[in-house]
Formats: C-alpha cells, sequence, structure tokens
C-alpha cells in the first residue's frame, strides 16, 4: 500500500458520529464514576496504590486535585461531544483520564486502555469538522470530506479490541471444557426467561463457541458491507448478554456505540442530519476539500502505532508456563472475560536480626478491592511486599524479610501456591524478564 | 434507622434480580437466604435479645443491692450474653452494617480490647455519650470491665457499686447494646427481610455477596483479633499481648472462640445453633462443578480447627495460657490460617460471589 493513500478523501461522517457518541459515553461514564463515589473508594481512601510497570512515578494527587480532574473530564468529555474548543477538550480528556488509571493497577480495565488510546487519537483527527461548536462558531471550516486513515484507524482500533479478545478464547479451558462460563454462567439462574438455560451445561458450551466465533470474525463481518447490519446486531446482543450477565461497567455501550463507524457515510449523513433538524442547528457553508497531505511524520508514527498495536498483546508468547497462571504478557492484551480466577494471599514479616516473624492483616493496608487482585497477580504481589518491607522499617523492624503463602483457585481447580512461599520477595526486582520465582 | 439503605436494596432488587428465581435442577439461593434468616440471624439476635433483657434485670440486682451474690448472677448472664454475641456477629449488613456516623453492629457493641483510661475517665466524671467515636468504651465488652476483675477479687466488685458513676454507666452501657439488638432485630423481624430474600444475585451488593463478605470478614476477625494478634503474631509485634484477648476480665476468651467458631460452621452447614439442618454454602457447593472437591478439603481443615481447639484445656484463662501453653495456642492460629483460603477465595471462586461491595467493575 502506498502511503498516499492514506490521504484518500472520504466522507467525514461517521467520524462525527464517533466524536459525538465516544463525547457522551465517556460524560455518562464519569458522571456514574463519580456519583458512585469511586474518586474516594478508588483514590482518596486507600493507603497505598499499585503502579504500572515504567510508571511508578505517577502518584495519587491530594483530594481537591482528585475531585477537579473529574470535573475537568466531565468538561472535555461534553466539549468533545459538542466538538466545542475540540483539540483542547481532547487533550484534556487525554491527560485527566489516563492519569487517573495510571495512578493504580488495581482498576485495570481493557476498556479503560482502549478509551485512553482512542482519546489520544482524536487530539489527531479532525472529528470537529462538521456539526460541531467549533464550526459554528467558525473558527474551523466546515468540511465534509476527511483522509481515509482518520476513519480507518478507529475501526483498527475496534478490530484490536475484538479479534484479539477471540483469539484469546482459543484456548482449552474456553472452548473444550466451557470454563469458566460453566461457573460464571449458572450464578444468573434466576433471570427471566433463559435463567434455566443458563444452568444447563451446553449452554455454557454453547457460549463459549459463539463468542469466540464471534468475536474472531465480527471485525470482518463489519467491514463487509452484505453481513454489516447483521454483524451489529449480533454485536448488540452480544453486548446486551453480557451487560446483564456481569459487572463489566460501560464497556458494552462504549463497543456498541464505537463499533457503528463501519456503516456507511451515507447512513451517517442521514442520522446526524435528523440530529440537527431536531435541535435546529444550522451549519455553516461546507468547505468541499479534496486532497489532503498528511505531513510525513504523522504518516510515521500512525504506522508505528499500528504496528505496535498488532505485535504488543503477543509478547506472551516470549514468557514460559500457562499465561493465565503467570499473568505474564496478560494486561494490554485485550483479553476479556477470560478466566474465573481468585486467591488468598498470606505475607510474613521476618525482622532479620531477631528472626521474629509476623503475619500480615491485609486489610491494615488494602481495600477489598486492592487485595483481591492482588492476591493472584505476581506483580502486584511483588510491589505489595516491597510496601511492607519499607512499612515494617518505619515500624523498627530490622531489614524486614517478606515472603508469601499465596494460593490461587483458577477457573474452579483446587487452590495451589502461585509463588514459592519461602522467597523473600521484597528482595526482587519486576522486569520484563521471566518470574521464575512462580511456581509452574 | 436504616430506610433509606431498605429503599436502596429494593430498588436494586427489583432492578437486578427481577421477581421470583426459577425453581430448576439447580441451587436455590432463595432458599439459602430464607434458611439463613430463619434458622441463623433472626433466633440468633431474638437470643442475644433475650440474654440481654436477663442482664438488664440481673445488673438492676446488683446495682440496688451490691452483694457478692448478686454480682455472681449477673455474671452468669454477661457470660450467657457473651456466649450468645458470638452467634450474632457475622451479620454486620442491612440492619446491621455501617448507616452514615454509625458502624457496623459488631463494632458498636463488640469492640475490645476496652479502653480503661476511657472506662475509668467516665467513671470519675460521670459524664460520658454513648454514641461519640469511642467504642472502645461502651458495648458489651466495657461492661465485663465493670461486672469483672482479672484478679476474681469479687469483694472488690461488690465495693466498687458504692459508686453512683458506675451503678448509671453499667446501667446505660447494657441499655445502649439492647437498644441496638432490638433496632436490629425489629428491621429483622419487619422490612428488611423479604429485601433480603429477594436480592439473591451473587454481585456486589447482593445478599448472597453480603452474607458471604461478611461470613469471611467474621472469620478473619476471629482468627486475627481474637487469636493471631494476642499471642502477638501479627508483623512488628515484637511479643504477645495477653491483655488484647477478647473477655479479658471475664477470662472466657476460650469459650468465645470456641462458640464464634462453631457459629462460622453453622453458616457454612446451614445448621441452627441447636444443630437442626438447613440450607448453608455446603448445599450451594454441591451444586456446583468442583463443588465436591472443595467440600472435602474445607471439612478436612475444619477438622484440623476442631481437634485443636478441643485440646485446649479449659483453665487457665486463654490470656493465661499465652504464657504456660503458647504452642498449642500458635498451632491454632496456623489451622485457622489454613483455613481462610477455603472460606475466601476458594468458595467464593466457585460459586461466583462477588467478593467486593461496590468495588467497581470487572472486565
Amino acid at each position: 500500500m502506498r502511503l498516499a493513500k492514506l490521504d484518500t478523501p472520504v466522507l467525514v461522517y461517521p467520524l462525527v458520529t464517533f466524536r459525538i457518541l465516544f463525547g457522551l459515553v465517556m460524560l455518562l461514564s464519569t458522571i456514574r464514576f463519580i456519583s458512585l463515589g469511586w474518586i474516594d473508594d478508588h483514590y482518596i481512601d486507600p493507603i497505598i496504590h499499585f503502579t504500572y510497570y515504567g510508571f511508578s512515578w505517577i502518584k495519587v494527587g491530594p483530594p481537591w486535585l482528585m475531585y477537579t480532574l473529574h470535573a475537568l473530564m466531565l468538561f472535555a468529555a461534553l466539549g468533545i461531544m459538542l466538538g466545542a474548543f475540540y483539540r483542547l477538550s481532547a487533550i484534556v480528556f487525554f491527560l485527566s483520564f489516563t492519569y487517573v488509571e495510571l495512578i493504580d493497577i488495581t482498576y485495570y480495565l481493557n476498556h479503560y486502555y482502549f478509551v485512553s488510546w482512542v482519546s489520544l487519537l482524536l487530539i489527531l483527527l479532525p472529528a470537529n469538522r462538521y456539526f460541531s461548536y467549533d464550526v459554528w462558531r467558525k473558527s474551523v471550516p466546515s468540511e465534509n470530506f476527511t483522509p481515509w486513515w482518520t476513519i480507518a484507524v478507529l475501526q483498527f482500533m475496534i478490530a484490536l479490541v475484538y479479534t484479539f479478545a477471540g483469539l484469546a478464547k482459543i484456548n482449552d479451558h474456553w472452548l473444550m471444557e466451557a470454563m469458566p462460563l460453566k461457573i460464571w454462567l449458572p450464578a444468573h439462574h434466576h433471570l427471566p426467561v433463559v435463567g434455566n438455560l443458563l444452568s444447563q451445561e451446553w449452554i455454557a458450551y454453547a457460549f463459549s463457541w459463539a463468542g469466540m466465533l464471534f468475536d474472531c470474525s465480527v471485525f470482518f463481518l463489519l467491514l463487509y458491507k452484505p453481513t454489516r447490519i447483521f454483524a451489529w446486531i449480533t454485536l448488540v446482543f452480544f453486548h446486551a448478554i453480557t451487560g446483564v450477565l456481569f459487572q463489566i461497567g460501560v464497556f458494552p455501550v462504549v463497543m456498541i456505540s464505537a463499533s457503528l463507524i463501519f456503516f456507511s457515510p451515507e447512513w451517517h449523513h442521514k442520522l446526524l442530519l435528523s440530529i440537527q433538524k431536531l435541535i435546529g442547528y444550522v451549519g455553516n457553508s461546507t468547505v468541499f476539500n479534496h486532497s489532503y497531505t498528511t505531513p510525513t511524520f504523522v504518516k510515521v508514527v500512525l504506522i508505528c502505532f499500528v504496528v505496535f498495536h498488532l505485535l504488543f498483546p503477543w509478547r506472551y508468547i516470549l514468557y514460559p508456563g500457562n499465561i493465565f497462571w503467570t499473568e505474564e504478557g496478560y494486561r494490554f492484551s485485550w483479553r476479556v472475560m477470560l478466566m474465573e480466577k481468585a486467591g488468598t494471599a498470606t505475607f510474613y514479616v521476618k525482622d532479620s536480626l531477631t528472626n521474629r516473624e509476623g503475619v500480615v492483616d491485609n486489610s491494615e493496608f488494602l481495600n477489598s478491592h486492592q487485595e483481591k487482585q492482588m492476591a493472584m497477580q505476581p506483580d502486584m504481589i511483588l510491589q505489595y511486599a516491597k510496601f511492607l518491607r519499607a512499612e515494617f522499617i518505619k515500624r523498627g523492624l530490622n531489614d524486614p524479610l517478606v515472603r508469601a503463602e499465596v494460593y490461587v483457585t483458577l477457573n474452579g481447580a483446587p487452590s495451589r501456591l502461585l509463588i514459592d512461599p519461602t522467597v523473600n520477595i521484597a528482595a526482587l526486582e519486576d522486569t520484563w524478564k521471566t518470574k521464575n520465582w512462580i511456581m509452574p | 434507622m436504616k430506610n433509606r439503605f431498605i429503599v436502596l436494596v429494593f430498588a436494586f432488587g427489583l432492578v437486578a434480580c427481577n421477581g421470583s428465581e426459577n425453581v430448576g435442577d439447580s441451587f436455590n439461593r432463595t432458599l439459602l437466604l430464607t434458611e439463613i434468616a430463619d434458622n441463623l440471624i433472626i433466633p440468633s439476635y431474638q437470643q442475644l435479645d433475650n440474654s440481654s433483657a436477663k442482664l438488664e434485670s440481673s445488673l438492676r440486682n446488683f446495682t440496688n443491692n451490691p452483694t457478692i451474690e448478686t454480682l455472681i448472677l449477673a455474671q452468669q448472664d454477661w457470660v450467657v450474653l457473651y456466649t450468645d454475641w458470638q452467634w450474632a456477629t457475622a451479620f454486620n449488613f442491612g440492619p446491621a452494617g455501617e448507616d452514615g456516623l454509625e458502624k457496623s453492629l459488631t463494632e458498636e457493641i463488640g469492640t475490645f480490647p476496652v479502653s480503661e483510661t476511657k472506662v475509668e475517665g467516665i467513671l470519675q466524671s460521670g459524664t460520658f455519650n454513648l454514641n461519640d467515636f469511642n467504642r472502645d468504651a461502651r458495648g458489651i465488652f466495657a461492661l465485663e470491665y465493670l461486672l469483672f476483675r482479672v484478679d476474681n477479687n469479687q469483694q472488690a466488685l461488690v465495693a466498687s457499686m458504692a459508686s453512683e458513676n458506675r451503678k448509671k454507666f453499667s446501667l446505660a452501657l447494657l441499655q445502649n447494646i439492647r437498644s441496638k439488638v432490638q433496632s436490629v432485630l425489629s428491621e429483622w423481624g419487619g422490612v428488611y427481610k423479604p429485601a433480603f430474600i429477594a436480592f439473591f444475585c451473587t454481585d456486589a451488593g447482593s445478599s448472597t455477596s453480603e452474607l458471604y463478605n461478611e461470613f469471611v470478614k467474621s472469620f478473619e476477625a476471629l482468627k486475627n483479633f481474637k487469636v493471631t494478634l494476642p499471642l502477638g503474631l501479627r508483623a512488628g509485634q515484637t511479643q504477645s499481648e495477653p491483655a488484647k484477648v477478647e473477655a479479658y476480665y471475664s477470662g472466657r476468651s476460650l469459650l468465645g472462640i470456641q462458640q464464634h467458631w462453631m457459629a462460622m460452621k453453622s453458616i457454612w452447614y446451614g445448621t441452627s445453633r441447636h444443630g437442626e439442618a438447613g440450607v448453608g454454602f455446603y448445599e450451594y457447593l454441591e451444586n456446583v462443578s468442583g463443588g465436591k472437591e472443595l467440600i472435602k478439603a474445607t471439612e478436612q481443615q475444619m477438622t484440623m480447627v476442631d481437634n485443636t481447639i478441643i485440646n485446649l484445656p479449659n483453665l487457665p484463662s486463654f490470656s493465661q495460657q499465652i504464657t504456660t501453653n503458647k504452642q498449642s495456642l500458635d498451632i491454632l492460629s496456623i489451622e485457622l490460617q489454613k483455613q481462610t483460603r477455603y472460606f475466601k477465595s476458594d468458595l467464593s471462586s466457585l460459586l461466583g460471589i462477588a467478593i467486593t461491595f461496590a468495588s467497581g467493575d470487572g472486565d
């Protein structure tokens, strides 16, 4: 493919709908987050925060800052939706959202990761060039066209989410044993109509296979015009079911709205015109620009972006062992709702001088969400051990050694030791290298 | 008192659970919640209400007419109350949960160790406020401090009841306990029970998840605060701290530990305090894949804990045994620790119960 093809002019409407819906969903999601009291629960109340590898310099701010940031996020989402001070809004949204996400890895979700990347992209995309406050106030010209890549890159992001999620489902547990759906579905047998079905074993198999086939194929079916509407209705159905069954927050709404980007520009044009009519919006005269030249460095960055996203989720191949057990290369790979995993982690801190060893009460330092996530993820176990060492140095222990007995159950199997219970984990470092202290 | 909360539960319950449960071949959680409410929760609060009423009358006798005889009667009734409390301490949700400034029932009436300084200050000044943050100066164990002495000097206890402040305060403590228990009991007898049963999902905030989470929390409180802490086995402790046991003054900690442990097992099995069969997590496990293995592992470890507890002599008191019989007590702490994962991660994972309350989303 020649680089010039990236600049092919196409109708801008899908990008505009995307901007409006993305802004709206982010607005609602931020309101939901604030009203559930999660700013306090997630960021203000906890005593410690688990950092992301390479981002341990990101610290939580004081309460007033956390509140201000969420307020900013709210206005920025509104700005994106309305196309008002669009680029500034996108920058503010990207920075505030990403900063907040980077504070504590406990709350990592694939769709937050998705939102961060998409909002970064939105800074570069001319999504406010049609039907926006910026056009109305004449700070940007109204345009019907946009370079092809500006829409394709968003379609690419959606393809990533589904296709990698689908590939991840091609494994023994998921397909041959219908795990973890065999555990999850019967817990919902009270639902009307489908309830009785959910407790039957064949349904777990049917859901597992259907989920895998859907995820792997939906991108292609959305791309191909004859199957598009069928694919999207299936997608809505699929997300509606998972939304009812599992606690996955706004994820279904994000994906349902974002995937509209595959629809034809004519369809989007009609949609936008009817919204304009509804609210009495009168746009300015439109510039018909039929030739674009995106700067070469932008194209190079774009290609790097695509290559990164195609390769990064595969890094787990470089680690030995079962990825579900070690979680090396698990995050940032669109592995959603793939396993039922839980652990009980007991930490022991020993004074090197007196040899006295004591057991840690995790609830003294962690909230239940943090404890739950930490108890099954080796990198978080390591961070917590380092925190405990520092904490008990402060409390007067001599060169404290920290070991942990961590029992983890994966997909309903009897729990067993996740890490070597004799190793002083506080002395280890987290790196990209294989964690050889994880039990096989 | 907690009406807002109940409305919330109803609202969520209707949205999230949507109607009645299908009675299929799979496990019926409505039955689990109904049986636990009827066989365990409500009878436990009733029992606690009875024993606090009984203690109120014997305490009145003692304060009106302090003699060794009236003291002993009041002490006996306190021990019954203390025993009954162990059966009611695991249900800190709904009417017994936190509500604004008010903490859970366990924190409100079951806080230990007692702050002797604060209680003595109150006895000196005669002024007290039973709604402030000083939960270590009220409840069952502050009352214990007024009724018992570690040296069991009954004469001194009888003599001290001459103080008007002491009379006033001990009766006020008991009335405070009674009113808290009664308020919880009356909500269970009224609007809360149907709400509890209606909200039979497994998501965060559902009754199943709250019952389960408080069960685990109570088990951990037994292990961490009644056993591990006084033994000096917590990280950072440099020595054992026998005075931090529950029921330090009466010397009945071991009784409390035994009863608390039996209550834990009852919830797991769904049996009543008197041993009548019911429905608990055990039956639930029998109905899910992998459940049988977990039942076996859990029961094996329960037997280990049982044996350790049975082998502990009743005398001297637990706090004294911390010095004289520490090795056996350390084993109890270890066995309880081994039990944890069978109650905590393994159970919630198999049953698909959300561990955290309003914790956020998953993916």
